[in-house]
């Protein structure tokens, strides 16, 4: 086999893949390169830059700096090179490696969608050294973008159905990218539900578009934050709890939800006991992950890696890998 | 053209010279050498003493995959324009030097082709290793006998061995026959220090008969038998087999074959680099992130992830091959002494160890 | 080392433990492997000889169980300093010391057989007899120790609930107990230099040393990964492998119990245990201190006095 590749996004969404591709090369090719010339192997002594190292990222300038929450920052960035960002696409649910050089790399979904490019956003939860550094951008400043990465959610295969989106925290992040994509190509789909909630008012991200969603049509909204947060009245308690109170049902509708692990846990069990088959529920991963390229060995789930074969996965998969949240 | 050569016992050293000589300006030749008690690959550099007689205690992976490099450079400079903006400069230069592995084993070679699809059969091939794979000639070592550990034959491997290498080195009675397996190893073949190697053929032929024979005898035919699934997923079997283990990484830096790594930036005043180094699986901060959770916090689950990708795996990708060469290497470097090829044996017997 | 008696004490033992740490047969006659026995009918496979060498007081902190193990003399002192330093408790601990005459270095006696695959091995009073494919070899006891055994000052344990055999004594003079390290220390700084970066050349930063040791606790948080603080990095180089075992050995200052574990764990064979061994010489010398002798002592790095009371250079001044 030439290609082991075949992983789950190849056949999702969009028909191509959505970056240039460096050819591929056979095992055979590389075992028997003594067959070629000593010059033949003259590409891999000439300088990748460009795409074509799949370690180097490409120099970006942060353009905008949103505080979402206390711990929660976006950053919306373009890239240097204005032919490759015009150039640049992406589907819903990829992620991008954001490089702070001399401290390093992190993941983020890019949470802007794939319809509005003026610039490119991910959000950032400050937990360890990337991220605190980060939160240290601010707008001019230079960082570097190796996106995109991963498979994407299915959203050729959720036309005409109903979608249910389940969040929680900076979990809305990969969801909002699939929504404003939704809200911008609205006829495609059916009835959509967005149930997000945070642990207090303050920690309730992208507070425009809620705001927005909340006074739109196009979408019914219910937020929720845990138990004595001050702020305006909403639901009281956990998504998972609220997501057994509002009850959907799981009439023509696909399900997808992401937010602390322990959450989608109980997000995935209560939307089995209401009744949602495993391929229409599907959530998005997280993992340590350096590489990007499904390589370090780091996020692996078995055979597959949730840099590269993910991270959006449906239940039945997940099953079928016997992972467990 | 010749496809097969002479050296006689005792004029190693003068091969290895040789071939140094010709590859001197832009690369080296790599040789199991003594240092101290510990048999390790090194350049072959004036005052080393090469030691084909057992297999080195690491495998020649650095070679081509070396425990650190630089993925690129990068520098901050101001902008001339806007004196408040920093700008950065990157460099991703890659340096492949011409190199000859001298005296690996099957195994060692084995190795090298299991990485090598890891990185060559993926849409984003990897340019580091790709260069310097291309510009590596392997001669191999026909194993004269099991060391404590080995079990090639049972992975489908073998102490003769011969698809992984670029030349095939057999040990006769007064000598070496050298048979050439690829275009590199003809090449190699060429040095006139190596004599015709016609005669010497056949009886090449017997002893890498008969090393394969008496590791099969040692350790058995290839276990063609899948791992049982039920008991690859049981966590009581995990816990018991990785009850002694301390999560160092030996293990997988001497295994020829592993090659899961770690990034990392360094940075001096105004320039660093982007730094690929080998990491460990079995480290229990390999998988832990910044908040806290770790996928696979217990030894048991770093195990069962390990051994997991050599014998599952690795296989769902690659046709069902095995992503261990048998050196046994792990085994005999172990604190503790763990056996992989135990464990993998009660998962194919599906019984508890 | 009486096997039999040892089952005995431990077939004692277990009712009252949730697990005993002992040895059993391993990969080969010169590599029993540490089991850890939960029922009776496990106990049969234990055994005990020189070539059980891993201190199996190293396992201690992370078993979060009643435990029983199996000590000699220097793993008995590990124990000691676990519970001065509050890693384990004592009551959590059934310490079942062996009273040892030393024990095997494998690579010693894999030199010795020129590396041939071991079949067979018989241990007598004050040899082993090794058997390989090619030949029977009787080694002297002494020419393949460990390295720590020649120096020993605690060949019993001094610390245990159930002894399993006579005591033994030192048969080393405690004047000469640093005797190894007083010679290596008359070479020239530059010898000494050229000797370890030689040595540390080798290092494949594998951390067996660092996760072998009993003592090294730090765990996740140690300097050789972390980025916060951000000492060392990742790169291969012999500065960073220097420091990383100089580290190493200074944070075992006054801790170290001369095991042995670091160095035996080292695949690439590397003498990392004289440096923890040359440190506790210092200590010893300086603050008249050894580790793991008692358990109400506190090691001297733990505590800061102005005037350090055992420090001889107050005297001199």
């Amino acid at each position: 086999m030439s290609d082991s590749n075949s992983h789950s996004s190849g056949d999702r969404g969009g028909s191509e893949a959505p970056h240039p591709q460096a050819g591929t090369r056979t095992y055979s090719e590389v075992r028997r390169g003594e067959q070629r010339s000593d010059n033949e192997g003259i590409h891999m002594k000439a300088n990748w830059s460009e795409t074509k190292n799949p370690y180097l990222p490409d120099l970006a300038t942060v353009i905008g700096v949103i505080d979402e929450t206390p711990n929660i920052k976006s950053f919306r960035v373009v890239l240097n090179d204005e032919e490759k960002m015009k150039r640049f696409s992406f589907e819903p649910g990829q992620v991008g490696q954001l490089s702070i050089f001399g401290v390093g790399e992190s993941t983020f979904v890019i949470n802007s969608p794939p319809t509005r490019m003026e610039y490119l956003q991910f959000s950032v939860m400050k937990a360890g050294e990337a991220t605190a550094a980060l939160h240290d951008l601010s707008v001019g400043d230079q960082i570097g973008v190796r996106a995109p990465l991963g498979n994407w959610f299915p959203y050729q295969e959720m036309k005409g159905r109903n979608i249910l989106f389940v969040g929680g925290g900076i979990g809305l992040a990969p969801l909002r990218t699939l929504i404003l994509f939704m809200l911008d190509t609205r006829k495609d789909y059916g009835d959509i539900t967005i149930i997000y909630g945070a642990r207090s008012h303050a920690d309730l991200c992208y507070k425009e578009d809620i705001e927005a969603w909340g006074k739109s049509n196009d979408v019914e909204l219910i937020l929720t934050v845990d138990a004595n947060s001050p702020g305006p009245p909403i639901r009281e308690g956990f998504v998972p709890t609220v997501l057994n109170e509002v009850a959907p049902k799981p009439d023509n509708k696909v399900a997808i939800t992401c937010g602390p692990p322990i959450m989608i846990k109980y997000v995935l069990q209560n939307l089995a006991q209401l009744g949602f088959n495993d391929e229409d529920v599907i959530t998005t991963l997280e993992a340590r992950m350096k590489c990007g390229i499904g390589l370090c060995g780091r996020c692996n789930i078995g055979s597959r890696f949730i840099c590269k074969d993910g991270p959006v996965f449906s239940l039945a998969e997940l099953k079928r890998l016997k992972f467990e949240i | 053209m010749k496809t097969s050569a002479y050296l006689k016992k005792g004029k190693e050293k003068d091969l290895i010279d040789a071939l140094d000589t010709k590859a001197r300006l832009q690369g080296h030749v790599i040789v199991p050498c003594l240092d101290g008690d510990t048999v390790t690959f090194k350049p072959a550099e004036p005052g080393c003493t090469p030691c084909f007689s057992r297999p080195a205690v690491s495998p020649p992976k650095g070679v081509i995959y070396p425990q650190s490099e630089t993925l690129f450079s990068f520098k901050f400079k101001k902008d001339p324009e806007d004196a408040r903006r920093t700008l950065i400069d990157l460099n991703d230069a890659i340096e492949a030097p011409d190199t000859i592995i001298f005296g690996a084993r099957p195994c060692d070679a084995r190795g090298i082709a299991i990485i090598d699809r890891a990185f060559s059969q993926t849409d984003t091939p990897d340019p580091y290793y790709l260069a310097r794979r291309e510009k590596t000639t392997i001669i191999t070592l026909t194993c004269p006998e099991p060391s404590t550990g080995c079990f090639c034959t049972r992975v489908g491997c073998g102490p003769a061995e011969k698809s992984d290498s670029d030349v095939m080195m057999t040990e006769i009675e007064d000598g070496y026959l050298f048979e050439a397996l690829t275009d590199k190893g003809q090449a190699i073949l060429k040095n006139p220090v190596l004599e015709d190697g016609t005669a010497h053929e056949a009886r090449a032929k017997e002893v890498q008969g008969a090393a394969h024979e008496r590791m099969v005898k040692e350790v058995g035919e290839t276990d063609t038998r899948p791992v049982d699934p039920e008991l690859f997923h049981s966590q009581a079997f995990w816990e018991k087999a990785a009850e002694r283990c301390l999560g160092c990484g030996a293990c997988t830096y001497l295994c020829p074959t592993c090659y899961c790594f770690n990034i990392t930036d360094e940075q001096v005043v105004d320039k660093g680099e982007r730094i690929r180094s080998w990491d460990a699986c079995m480290f229990h901060h390999f998988t832990l992130e910044a908040s806290g959770h770790n996928p696979r916090a217990a030894k048991a689950l770093r195990l069962k992830n390990r051994i997991g990708h050599k014998f599952v795996y690795y296989g769902e990708k690659y046709d069902g091959i095995i992503a261990c060469s048998g050196c046994g290497r792990c085994i005999r470097g172990c604190p503790v002494s763990m056996e992989i090829s135990s464990i993998v044996a009660a998962l194919k017997e599906g019984t508890k160890t | 080392m009486n096997i039999e008696k040892l089952k005995e004490i431990v077939r004692t033992v277990l009712p009252s433990v949730d697990v005993v740490i002992g040895y059993k047969k391993g990969l080969d006659a010169l590599h029993p492997v540490p089991c850890f026995v939960t029922s009776p009918d496990e106990i049969d496979a234990l055994v005990l000889n020189p070539a059980c060498t891993h201190n199996l007081a190293a396992y201690l902190p992370s078993l979060k169980k009643k435990t029983a193990v199996v000590v000699k003399g220097c793993e008995s002192r590990t124990v000691v300093q676990l519970v001065q330093e509050g890693l384990i408790k004592r009551e959590n601990v059934v310490v079942i010391g062996v009273p040892c005459q030393g024990v095997l270095s494998a690579r010693k006696v894999l030199n010795a057989i020129n590396h041939q695959p071991v079949v067979e091995a018989a241990f007598e009073n004050d040899a082993v007899i090794v058997k390989t494919r090619k030949a029977e070899t009787r080694l002297a006891l002494n020419d393949v120790a460990s390295d720590k055994c020649l120096t020993c000052q605690y060949p019993t344990p001094v610390l245990s609930d159930h002894l399993a055999g006579e005591q033994v004594e030192s048969k080393v003079d405690e004047q000469a107990a640093y005797q190894d390290i007083r010679q290596f220390d008359a070479q020239s700084l530059e010898e000494r230099r050229a000797y370890w970066l030689k040595e540390f050349d080798r290092c494949i930063r594998c951390y067996a040393c660092r996760n072998a040791c009993p003592m090294c606790v730090c765990r996740e948080s140690c300097i050789a990964e972390t980025r916060d603080p951000h000492w060392m990095s990742q790169k291969a180089t012999l500065n960073e492998k220097m420091m990383f075992h100089m580290i190493h050995a200074i944070h075992l200052a006054g801790r170290c119990t001369e095991c042995g574990e670091c160095e035996r764990a080292c695949p690439m064979g590397i003498p990392v245990a004289k440096l923890k061994k040359k440190i506790n010489m210092e200590m010893k010398e300086l603050f008249g201190y050894e580790p793991g002798i008692s358990i109400d002592d506190k090691p001297p790095m733990y505590t800061f006095k102005v005037e350090e009371e055992k420090i001889e250079e107050h005297k001199i001044r």
